[in-house]
């Protein structure tokens, strides 16, 4: 079933691609104004660009995962979902993973402009840097995805989500910002371990929270 | 319904908070001894640890009353958490006011990334997102899941919220009240008793929040 879900998910995004180009499009108009507010040396900028990443990360993700829910308030489509004699929980799981395939499309096609234009040095590990990213994501997503369904059908969703979600997600770009800092330098693992223990953490709290919540805070 | 203080017993435990209030601040001010090197500044600190832990005591009881609401379906326990979160959230507010005064000059400026000042302004605004919410939600009863979800999610972040802003800057580990115990009975004992008089007065407040909480349902439930 959770498969089922999931091919929705991913069929309606590709059928239509809203969410990803709305992100992409969007992730390129941080990326500029970033380059223009900051017109520094490279030298300088390095040390902020990790920070900038996850900030446009962090914004992409509210365009990304708004999307995602509002379109199932189109024509009640919701409501249908939950109505269906499935485990809701699984629809949390679906649209968290799907969210978390948006994002990842979404930084593999902003990686090159975002150090093109900033004009920075790629991550000496790439490899290290790509893995990190996708456990970082999976964190960011599944806070993302829980409060999205908090505030989804709420009045002004679109103001309530970004208010609940940043504070919320803070431990995750703290943690991302660290990682992708220490990558950067080149650091070894041992001065990093604690932060990808946290984004670790943040996964399977979250992910057990918002599965056993989900059920309730969809209930009609 | 009632008005809350016709109620013998609540009267009779204001008149007691009250007075112990008024003692808790002549002994604060009178009877505990002077740290060396902060003076006066110090004696802040038997009103912000206090303030604390009744603010996150109140948002345990917000966790709690939401778990107890989706397990039980009782409206009771949304009115809890209203009022638990609302008090938690007053109290918060005197943990980030206290703080800085406090710290403007024992650290020469008033904000410092402190790991617990850091945690507690992240939850604060966690829980100004939680009154939008209630606030500009909505339906009413889906609200109220919103809002029980939202209360068990925040306590379920701070521990997390706390290790990441520890780790984030661990040039900070200035707080001089990480040993109360090892502290000399004379500062540890209104210390405790500082704690316990904002406890009991925590309890009496959350009473009547409750009680003005089902007088306004009651209203609007009437109208």
């Amino acid at each position: 079933m959770f498969l089922t879900l999931l091919k929705k998910e991913l069929f309606v995004e590709f059928r239509t691609r809203e969410i990803t180009i709305s992100m992409i499009v969007f992730g390129l108009a941080i990326i500029l104004t970033f380059a223009f507010s900051s017109n520094v040396s490279p030298v300088i900028i390095v040390n902020f660009a990790p920070g900038m990443f996850w900030i446009m990360v962090l914004f992409v993700t509210v365009i990304g995962v708004h999307r995602s829910f509002a379109y199932e308030k189109e024509f009640d489509a919701f409501s249908m979902l939950i109505s269906a004699p499935i485990d809701r929980g699984l629809i949390f799981l679906s649209k968290w993973i799907s969210g978390f395939i948006f994002l990842t499309i979404m930084e593999i096609l902003l990686f090159i402009p975002f150090y093109k234009f900033l004009m920075i040095d790629f991550p000496i590990q790439p490899w290290l840097a790509l893995g990190t990213t996708i456990l970082i994501n999976l964190a960011i997503m599944v806070v993302a995805s829980l409060v999205s369904g908090i505030a989804m059908r709420a009045r002004l969703s679109e103001v309530l989500l970004p208010i609940l979600l940043f504070p919320l997600v803070s431990p995750v770009i703290i943690s991302a910002t660290k990682i992708s800092g220490s990558i950067m330098r080149g650091e070894p693992y041992a001065l990093w371990d604690i932060w990808l223990l946290i984004i670790l953490t943040v996964i399977v709290v979250f992910g057990l929270v918002g599965y056993t919540l989900f059920d309730f805070i969809t209930e009609e | 319904m009632q008005f809350f203080f016709h109620n013998k017993s609540n009267r009779v435990w204001l008149v007691l908070i009250i007075g112990l209030m008024l003692f808790n601040i002549w002994n604060i001010v009178v009877n505990t001894p002077m740290v060396p090197d902060q003076h006066w500044a110090q004696k802040i600190f038997y009103v912000h640890v206090p303030s604390a832990w009744v603010g996150f005591l109140s948002y345990f009881i917000v966790m709690v009353a939401g778990i107890m609401y989706f397990i039980k379906g009782d409206e009771h326990w949304d009115k809890v958490g209203l009022a638990a979160a609302e008090i938690g959230t007053l109290f918060i507010s005197l943990v980030l006011i206290t703080g800085p005064i406090w710290a403007t000059p024992i650290w020469g400026q008033p904000w410092i990334w402190e790991p617990r000042l850091t945690t507690t302004l992240i939850l604060f605004l966690i829980y100004i997102g939680y009154f939008m919410m209630r606030a500009f939600g909505g339906h009413a009863e889906r609200v109220k899941r919103y809002a029980a979800s939202l209360g068990i999610i925040a306590f379920v972040d701070v521990p997390i919220i706390f290790v990441s802003v520890k780790f984030w800057a661990p040039e900070i580990q200035s707080h001089p009240q990480v040993e109360m115990t090892s502290q000399p009975p004379g500062i540890l004992i209104p210390f405790l008793l500082s704690l316990g008089i904002f406890t009991v007065l925590y309890r009496l407040m959350l009473k009547y929040r409750i009680h003005v909480i089902q007088v306004n349902y009651k209203r609007v439930a009437d109208v």
